[in-house]
């Protein structure tokens, strides 16, 4: 395993293997294999299926399990969207003065992409959402507080996602990767929280009277993250 | 508090989980049902496809009688930090509060667990004798001998404990699986540990520690070997498996941050990793007695 993860660092290595072409029903065949034969479900999942798409603009995450990933890979997209942005920006370095809060915000920025592709990896490719698109608004990359405050929102979204959709899963395979993710998770969030406010971490409008972070519904979450979306997703299967 | 206090309370406080206490209590109600034989019977793939780990079955009970005697041992440790007269907590404030804050939340959590095992009709085992220094009361070496004159040092074993906590819970979670209502209450714990332990991590930073909000290879150490190095046995894990033991080609992934730092580092910070029991309960064991 450390093998194939010394090899695959190389930055020729990393790109190479995407360029084969591969038909998507293939890629069932290939799938439990390792290094070379896994890169082809990657060129397998690049073609965005239609059949999810119920109108134009408008995104079905499915059902089951599957509805459930393609819910976390919504949200993963959009929070790795975001923090791509955040440290692109030509005045992260005005907005972040601070090193250590850039190195730590790049590293959030790598664990949500390192979250987005894993659920494109995990969803099979004729049910994985296609990518979608951000809508930022008004919204200024180059204002610290603006930015930590939209960072706030999301991740706070996030784990109140994961917390209410566990129940939703029925593969404990499935279960214990969300459990593993919603947990870093919680961490950016306090993490961003202290940001803001120093010791806001875990306060009482995330963590209830009884000690427990906040778990939302499906629909109370895309009502929330539907604003940051252009595409119309459509949550109504998630876990059925 | 009993259970009709607790919901009374919860009527009082939030209209949202006014709406939670019925199924709250049906969950409850029907949680000594659940045996070893109906867990196994429900997950018979699950455990199967679950990487090298050991395969115990556990009820819904085991699992929450691990959550709560986690929960004591974290909130004895903050009493008593909390306890200390004199200089012990550094001069800012917020230092004492963060610790003030969790330990609320984690007293919160034995009267939730001790509620739910309750009644269930079980009996919550009693709480153990804590030596946060490692000696199990002067009879071995001690780990973290000025836990309570050393901020530094109560620092380092909250977090230890704090990750511990995080990951103890994961590892319960497909044992839950088959009550919707205690899988998500668990979750909800599990979270809340998690902004505890990245508080705590955050604080110790402040304090000139090399350490991250969340689990890093980069974090300088702070177990012994043979010892506390239970409680982050497994966490840098390289590599995650999807169902029937497919890894996550993660070397392939067009993640966008090129180089092997990202897989090196990257992906074990992505992913927080479960402890068992068994290894819960070791760590557990080396501050009781």
């Amino acid at each position: 395993m450390s093998n194939n993860l010394q090899n695959g660092g190389d930055e020729a290595e990393f790109a190479k293997p995407l360029l084969v072409p591969i038909k998507r029903r293939s890629f069932f065949m290939y799938a439990g294999a390792t290094a070379g034969a896994t890169a082809l479900l990657l060129s397998g999942c690049d073609d965005d299926d239609d059949d999810n798409n119920m109108s134009p603009g408008t995104v079905s995450l499915g059902s089951g399990d599957v509805g459930v990933l393609n819910y976390a890979y919504a949200l993963e997209q959009l929070e790795a969207a975001f923090y791509a942005q955040v440290i692109s920006n030509a005045g992260f370095n005005t907005a972040f003065p601070d090193a250590a809060e850039r190195t730590a915000l790049t590293a959030i920025a790598k664990h949500e992409a390192i979250h987005r592709d894993f659920f494109k990896a995990a969803i099979p490719a004729a049910s994985v959402i296609p990518a979608l698109n951000p809508n930022w608004g008004t919204l200024n990359f180059g204002d610290r507080t603006q930015v930590l405050a939209t960072a706030k929102t999301f991740e706070d979204l996030g784990v109140a996602a994961y917390n209410g959709a566990g129940a939703l899963i029925q593969d404990p395979t499935y279960l214990l990767l969300a459990g593993k993710i919603v947990s870093v998770e919680a961490r950016h969030a306090a993490f961003i929280r202290d940001l803001i406010s120093n010791g806001s971490f875990a306060d009482s409008t995330t963590v209830d009277a009884n000690g427990l972070d906040k778990a939302m519904t499906v629909a109370q979450v895309l009502a929330a993250a539907q604003p940051f979306i252009k595409e119309t997703l459509n949550g109504d299967n998630v876990g059925k | 508090m009993n259970i009709l206090k607790l919901l009374a309370n919860l009527a009082e406080t939030n209209p949202e989980q006014l709406e939670q206490s019925a199924p709250r209590r049906a969950a409850l109600e029907s949680l000594g049902r659940f045996s070893a034989k109906a867990l196994a019977a429900a997950l018979p793939f699950g455990l199967a496809t679950l990487p090298a780990q050991a395969r115990t079955t556990l009820t819904i009970l085991d699992s929450l009688d691990l959550a709560l005697q986690l929960e004591r041992l974290q909130e004895a440790l903050y009493s008593r930090a909390l306890a200390v007269t004199g200089t012990f907590f550094p001069a800012d404030p917020t230092f004492r509060a963060s610790v003030v804050a969790m330990q609320r939340h984690q007293q919160q959590h034995i009267v939730l667990l001790t509620d739910a095992i309750v009644s269930s009709g079980s009996t919550a085992s009693a709480p153990a004798n804590y030596d946060f220094t490692g000696t199990k009361n002067g009879t071995q070496p001690a780990l973290f001998a000025d836990v309570f004159t050393d901020f530094d040092q109560f620092l380092r074993l909250a977090q230890l404990l704090e990750d511990a906590g995080v990951r103890a819970y994961k590892g319960q979670v497909e044992y839950l699986s088959t009550n919707d209502f205690i899988l998500q209450t668990a979750l909800q714990l599990h979270a809340t540990e998690a902004r505890h332990a990245a508080r705590i991590r955050v604080m110790r930073k402040q304090r000139g520690a090399t350490v991250k909000p969340w689990p890093s290879p980069t974090d300088t150490s702070i177990t012994v070997a043979g010892k506390t190095d239970i409680a982050y046995a497994g966490e840098d894990a390289l590599q995650q498996y999807l169902p029937d033991f497919r890894p996550v080609p993660f070397q392939l992934l067009p993640v966008g941050f090129p180089g092997s730092t990202v897989l090196t580092q990257g992906v074990p910070e992505a992913f927080d990793e479960p402890l068992t029991l068994v290894q819960a309960t070791a760590l557990l064991a080396l501050f009781t007695y």
